[in-house]
């Protein structure tokens, strides 16, 4: 065992998956379906992940839009099934355990959608509550104390409707933390937040989920400071694939003195990660385009950015 | 199922009650519009059997004779089959496109489970549309006087687990091909003309009775027209309790496996969320 960057414990296996893969069939119409036709074409997001998450580990998954991060968090919250491989949260396995599985984990999302508008925070976080079998008193109890560790007592009585941003994202943190889950998966958790808001959710991250609570973090991001900043080892994700799991530390530092993460990514996908320019919001916004003169090192142009999104 | 276990669904059920309760009162003056309309359906009958008079008396004979209670049953109870047609379709889809379907599925609480608690809240409202329906009934001579409460209660009990284990398939139908359920279709087109609702199926050619005798809804109107306008014994009610219970017997385990599949398959295809 030894200490995370956070100041949590890592120990034994959190997730394991082995040869994990998801191909989504093209969509097929009715008659193809009645008739058992087999799909022509479709699109593999997983591509024989193999990964090994120890218990109090931050683990960050890096990769573009659209490189399959989200539809692998998916398939460890038991949302989608895989077409290959197997996989253990929590020492569960994902098809034959899978409530098992979700008593264990937690989700954040950035979808604000996920919530109830009309309903309050406190109302918000007390019917999810109950679908993890906690009601009443203890349900009130648990809530409560939440919404201080989120810094929404205040609001908690605020329809849903009326939080901004941050805060919808703090109900988020909360929810996923109801069920005090030992595995908790964050998918881009900080893309919908101004650069002070997600450095203030990232010191929060750190401060009580990490160090507090000692959780498992399993976070999908494209923002390659938050990685760095966040995670004890981060993998390089891209169409499918895991193309190189490390510290950031010890990935930078196998490319040499003075590299940095983006010079990874480069390194190991061809693709180098930019500022966008133009609208404010764009402004800020992170991108990965593939690398017109192949792949290489070559750190000219690359972007930094501060706070995420 | 063990007593723990039916406590949580107790308490989940609450819940769900309580969140659709909360939601619904956000919008008040759509849910006390719905009401006030209600008023103006009801005395549409009233004046048509006023209309009809005793013209239908021969149809209308096994029932009392009097075309309003008939008609007063049928519109009142027909709506647990309209909720449960839609609500089980309609709460697989309002929770996809609100965007808390993926939130709920995350937790412990199974599938079928959410679907059909977050339901509850629609059959708890046409329960008190029913009640509005009799007392409203009531205060313009309907008389119900002679009913039989209990058998009428266990004619409402199996009547909605029937309707509601169409109501599933046709949610299964929404979580694969998201709109289009033929279910939904098939029972909303005919139930209301060869189910009874508006007039006794004896109106019609006999070969087209056989349809309505195909139908849980023909069988559970006549059981609750008998059982509360005439009073009929269980024992006089066995021909409907006893279609009721086949056809229960038959639906209900044919469309939880229905909804199982449809989830996996959903999942399969990663289309859990897709609307």
């Amino acid at each position: 065992m030894r200490r995370s960057s956070g100041g949590g414990i890592i120990g034994e296996a959190a997730i394991e998956t082995c040869k994990l893969t998801k191909t989504f069939a093209a969509p097929r119409g009715l008659a193809d379906l009645l008739r058992r036709r087999p799909s022509a074409g479709g699109v593999t997001p997983v591509d024989g992940v193999d990964l090994l998450i120890r218990k109090g580990e931050v683990f960050g998954i890096l990769g573009p839009n659209g490189a399959g991060k989200t539809t692998l968090i998916k398939i460890l919250c038991t949302l989608i099934l895989p077409t290959a491989g197997r996989a253990k949260v929590n020492g569960f396995d994902l098809e034959r355990e899978s409530g098992r599985v979700r008593e264990s984990i937690g989700l954040v999302t950035t979808d604000e959608r996920s919530f109830y508008w009309r309903l309050t925070g406190r109302e918000n976080l007390e019917f999810f509550a109950s679908l993890h079998n906690f009601y009443s008193d203890k349900a009130r109890d648990m809530v409560d104390d939440l919404l201080g560790v989120v810094d929404l007592k205040d609001a908690a009585d605020v329809r849903f409707l009326n939080y901004s941003a941050g805060m919808k994202q703090r109900m988020a943190i909360a929810r996923g933390l109801l069920n005090n889950p030992a595995v908790l998966f964050m998918d881009e958790p900080t893309r919908s937040l101004d650069p002070g808001a997600a450095q203030g959710l990232r010191d929060f991250i750190k401060e009580e989920i990490v160090r507090e609570r000692g959780k498992t973090i399993f976070v999908s991001t494209h923002n390659l400071e938050e990685a760095e900043e966040l995670c004890d080892r981060v993998a390089i994700f891209d169409e499918g694939k895991i193309k190189v799991i490390g510290s950031p530390n010890e990935l930078k530092a196998a490319l040499g003195e003075g590299s940095k993460l983006s010079d990874v990514f480069l390194h190991y996908t061809g693709k180098r990660f930019e500022e966008r320019g133009g609208t404010e919001a764009g402004a800020t916004a992170p991108g990965f385009r593939p690398d017109r003169r192949g792949l290489g090192r070559g750190g000219g142009g690359l972007g930094r950015r501060r706070g995420g999104v | 199922m063990k007593v723990g276990s039916m406590f949580a669904t107790y308490r989940k059920a609450l819940s769900f009650v309580k969140r659709s309760y909360i939601l619904q009162m956000s919008y008040k003056f759509e849910f006390f519009l719905r009401l006030f309309f209600m008023f103006f359906n009801i005395l549409t009958y009233y004046f048509v059997a006023k209309l009809i008079g005793t013209a239908g008396m021969k149809y209308l004979e096994p029932y009392g004779g009097d075309y309003f209670s008939f008609v007063l049953i049928g519109i009142a109870f027909s709506g647990y089959l309209m909720v449960s047609l839609r609500g089980f379709s309609e709460s697989v889809r309002d929770e996809q496109m609100m965007g808390t379907l993926e939130a709920m599925l995350v937790t412990p609480t199974d599938a079928s489970a959410i679907i059909t608690l977050s339901t509850l809240w629609s059959f708890i409202f046409a329960s008190f549309r029913v009640l509005l329906y009799l007392v409203i009934g009531v205060l313009l001579g309907v008389s119900l006087a002679g009913a039989n409460v209990l058998a009428a209660l266990i004619i409402l009990a199996l009547t909605i687990i029937c309707f509601s284990s169409i109501g599933i398939l046709s949610a299964s139908f929404i979580m694969i091909f998201k709109r289009g359920d033929p279910i939904n279709m098939l029972f909303m087109s005919t139930s209301e003309l060869f189910g009874g609702v508006f007039f006794p199926i004896s109106v019609l050619p006999s070969w087209l009775q056989t349809v309505s005798h195909l139908l849980p809804i023909t069988y559970s109107l006549n059981g609750m027209r008998h059982a509360l306008l005439q009073g009929y014994s269980l024992g006089e009610l066995a021909p409907e309790v006893g279609t009721l219970v086949l056809f229960s017997a038959l639906l209900l385990p044919a469309s939880l496996l229905a909804f199982r599949y449809a989830v996996r398959k959903a999942k399969m295809e990663g289309t859990l969320v897709h609307y």
